[in-house]
């Protein structure tokens, strides 16, 4: 049994195919990258697997049990949660605010008290956001909300982190800090990640196995040294 | 009953209200689509120029035909002192841009509660109506008064004048594209302040006129302004965003059903009939007003 | 400073319990006004303040709660009709609530608003078509005993208010105003939430409305479901301050004391100011009284 299993999955919005018969599994451990052009289903899959979108057809599997068609806050609870390309900040709230509600609501749901308090400051220290507790999650630059959305998705509990883009927008020395977080959360805490990245050193770097998507098609999977060696993705990629 | 719902009566009465009730939709899509502006006091601007027609029949003996006119003209003005006084101001400050933007129904709502209070403070909130043109004339066994044959003639005249100007001149094609792709619009040299400007000044003066028209045959008091948004509400959720066009057609389809619909039940159901309506369509299209279908 | 606003809270109910001691009917009419509008904006933010969906029709509620308390106060105890027109809308809000929170930002407000008038119209329908224009209420407690209950729903409505505010629900609340999307994510249930913060906002207005109409001794649907009730309670909230549980209070006790001064001789003039004032707060205090008030205080302190 795999730990995400994705059946057939196909997406279409009115005329439009943004996703046909994608399968894939990802065990438990491993950082799962995805790759693909703008436009090539990427955020779409993502969707799909956290509730936000219904698949046209085919279904989801975690852990074995059906997830298709849960709304988002269920998938959450059963242990997946996922980050925004476009980082989605609850800018009101203190840093601390944003990650406690991930920790009462996730999958531990917990009650409020010394538990929580400790899970959130855990939370924001895995991701290097200890010393802004009480900053306003809206005031933070972009490498930090990115960060939040990371320290949430940890508290909620997930087994299955899906990262949308974190990378995207950060300057060369954030992007090397954030690829330390990221092997350092799956080596402490055997996490389990999928990650779509347009930064694609990063992507090669820390994946273990890649799918490419190209239309909304699957066009190559493997290791890095796999798609790096592919004659197809380099024609889509390269011309 | 079957008579009379099939009598050539009910459906001039349909016609009247239906041309009323495009014309007032009109001028909130033009202020909406340009804007981004849900504008709830729009139907105040009708109160306001039904008082302009009264004061001005009944004082100076100037007809309403004069009245319109003028009215026009007060409530350009408004839209203008809106513009300037708001609009420019939050150009300028992007927090009190964002607040107006997280406010805006409860703040026009404000806007709204104070029109209508000083107007009860002013004329006090005692219904007023005057007579003017209103032999009855028959024709194809209809009969029909001068002033509501007036009304329907000047409401859809507007409302066709209003479409063919953005189908045909230039400046209307300037307006459409404001509605459609705003930032596209600018790229091409629409000048928006000077499109967003004459639009919010023509959208008032359409309503003012309205107002006009309304005060010709029904009672001006200070509160008739709100049914009025309400059904200018229906009328655009149900045509669509800057859909000017298909607007007025659903303000024409709405003056059927509520005319047809208390035909068929009593005139104490009008107003169950159109708040009915409203949050029906509400909750069929929970995304309101931001929906595609961008044509005129 | 943090200190004295639950001791002033406590001054504040034991005056208003108190206002009968002076054997003024005014000022226990005037105790009961403020004791009213306190309930009302509290329990209004409960769903508003907390969730940024702003109701603009909250008198819908009240309107029902005094509807059903005046066809059942001659059938039943007191605290039973009260305790039955605090259901009734409740149970009103949790049948339309899941539709009706699915719109959002000014659609809801308009919504809101549509649907309390929709509900004014058909109960002038249903009570026209009963031959009845207005009913008399003869077995109404006294106007002491009237007040006490309409402190103790204030002061319910208070202590409601600051519990949902420091709770689970009110953590998930406030997820939901800042990023409905993101708090989905986190695993907070939104339309289950919105749905409860609806129904727990409905609870006390409908009491409250039971005891209006007890105190006027009389019931008409345009009356009793008045917009203008709805529009005082967003105004009252918005200006005394939607980020903490005193501001509603400073807000109501404002406008209570300001309508005593009016109403009775220009409502049209409280009218204008109750727009005025929020107008001119929204754009240019946000924060409202109590953060002013703060304010104030911190630069002294």
């Amino acid at each position: 049994m795999s730990f995400l299993e994705v059946r057939g999955v196909s997406k279409r919005f009115g005329g439009i195919t943004a996703l046909n018969d994608v399968s894939l599994t990802v065990e438990k451990g491993e950082i799962f990258g995805l790759m693909g052009a703008n436009g090539a289903g990427k955020t779409t899959l993502f969707s799909v697997i956290a509730g936000h979108a219904a698949p046209s057809s085919g279904e989801v599997l975690f852990k074995g049990r059906r997830i298709t068609g849960l709304p988002p806050a269920r998938i959450c609870r059963q242990g997946i949660c996922r980050t925004f390309q476009i980082v989605r900040p609850m800018a009101g709230l203190s840093v601390a605010e944003n990650v406690r509600v991930a920790a009462l609501y996730g999958s531990h749901g917990l009650r409020p008290g010394p538990q929580t308090d400790a899970k959130v400051a855990e939370a924001l220290a895995a991701v290097g956001l200890d010393d802004q507790l009480e900053t306003l999650a809206g005031a933070l630059t972009l490498s930090g909300q990115k960060r939040l959305e990371i320290a949430r998705a940890l508290a909620t509990g997930a087994e299955l982190v899906m990262l949308d883009e974190v990378m995207a927008g950060l300057n060369p020395t954030e992007i090397a800090h954030m690829l330390d977080t990221l092997s350092a959360l799956r080596r402490e805490r055997g996490l389990t990640f999928v990650i779509v990245e347009h930064v694609i050193g990063a992507l090669m770097t820390l994946s273990d196995r890649i799918l490419v998507l190209h239309h909304g098609e699957r066009i190559a999977f493997g290791t890095p040294e796999d798609i790096g060696r592919n004659d197809q993705v380099a024609e889509v990629y390269f011309g | 009953m079957v008579d009379t719902l099939l009598s050539g009566q009910l459906l001039f009465a349909a016609l009247v209200s239906g041309s009323l009730y495009a014309l007032v939709a009109l001028g909130l899509n033009l202020v909406y689509g340009t804007l981004r502006l849900l504008n709830i006091a729009h139907g105040d601007l009708v109160m306001i120029g039904a008082y302009v027609a009264f004061w001005l029949f009944t004082l100076l003996a100037v007809p309403p035909v004069v009245a319109l006119v003028v009215a026009a003209v007060l409530c350009a003005v408004l839209g203008w002192a809106v513009y300037a006084g708001l609009f420019r101001r939050m150009l300028a400050k992007p927090a009190l841009a964002r607040r107006v933007e997280a406010n805006s129904l409860i703040l026009f709502y404000g806007i709204s509660v104070i029109l209508q209070n000083s107007a009860a403070l002013a004329f006090t909130a005692s219904p007023r109506a005057y007579r003017w043109l209103d032999t009855v004339i028959t024709w194809g066994g209809v009969s029909m008064t001068l002033n509501r044959l007036l009304t329907l003639g000047v409401a859809a005249g507007l409302c066709l004048g209003v479409l063919a100007f953005l189908r045909f001149h230039l400046f209307g094609w300037g307006l459409r594209a404001v509605i459609q792709r705003r930032e596209a619009a600018q790229v091409v040299g629409v000048n928006i302040e000077r499109v967003q400007l004459a639009t919010i000044c023509a959208g008032f003066a359409v309503a003012g006129m309205a107002g006009v028209l309304v005060s010709m045959t029904e009672q001006i008091t200070p509160f008739m302004g709100f049914p009025f948004t309400i059904v200018a509400f229906v009328v655009i959720i149900v045509g669509g965003l800057g859909n000017i066009g298909a607007g007025v057609l659903a303000g024409f389809a709405l003056g059927l059903v509520e005319t047809y619909g208390i035909a068929l039940t009593s005139a104490g159901y009008r107003s169950i009939l159109i708040y009915g309506i409203f949050v029906a369509v509400l909750m069929v299209r929970p995304e309101g007003l931001f929906t595609r279908a961008v044509r005129t | 400073m943090k200190g004295i606003w639950p001791t002033a809270g406590v001054v504040l109910a034991g005056l208003a319990l108190a206002a009968p001691l002076s054997g003024n009917a005014y000022l226990t009419g005037v105790a009961f006004q403020i004791a009213m509008w306190i309930a009302l904006a509290q329990s209004w933010s409960m769903l508003s303040a907390t969730t940024g969906y702003v109701s603009l029709g909250h008198a819908v509620f009240y309107g029902i709660g005094g509807y059903v308390a005046v066809l059942l106060v001659d059938a039943a105890p007191f605290p039973l009709v009260l305790l039955v027109a605090a259901l009734a809308p409740a149970v009103f809000a949790a049948v339309i609530g899941l539709p009706v929170l699915r719109v959002r930002g000014p659609y809801f407000v308009i919504l809101t608003y549509g649907l309390s008038e929709l509900v004014r119209h058909g109960v002038m329908r249903i009570e026209s078509a009963l031959g009845s224009f207005g009913r008399m209420i003869f077995s109404a407690p006294s106007p002491e005993a009237l007040l006490w209950w309409m402190v103790a729903l204030a002061v319910a409505a208070t202590l409601g208010a600051w519990a949902v505010r420091h709770s689970r629900f009110g953590a998930g609340l406030a997820a939901i105003r800042e990023d409905e999307v993101a708090a989905e994510t986190l695993g907070v249930p939104t339309a289950r939430l919105k749905l409860l913060a609806l129904i727990a906002s409905a609870i006390i207005p409908g009491a409250v409305g039971g005891l209006a109409m007890m105190r006027t001794g009389y019931f008409e649907p345009g009356q009793a479901f008045d917009p203008v009730v709805s529009f005082t309670i967003v105004t009252m909230a918005l200006v005394g301050g939607t980020d903490s549980v005193r501001g509603p209070v400073m807000g109501a006790i404002g406008f209570a004391l300001l309508s005593e001064l009016l109403w009775s001789s220009f409502p049209q003039l409280y009218m204008i100011v109750l727009g005025a004032a929020l107008i001119g707060f929204v754009l240019f205090v946000p924060q409202g009284l109590s953060g002013l008030v703060d304010r104030i205080a911190g630069r002294r302190a």
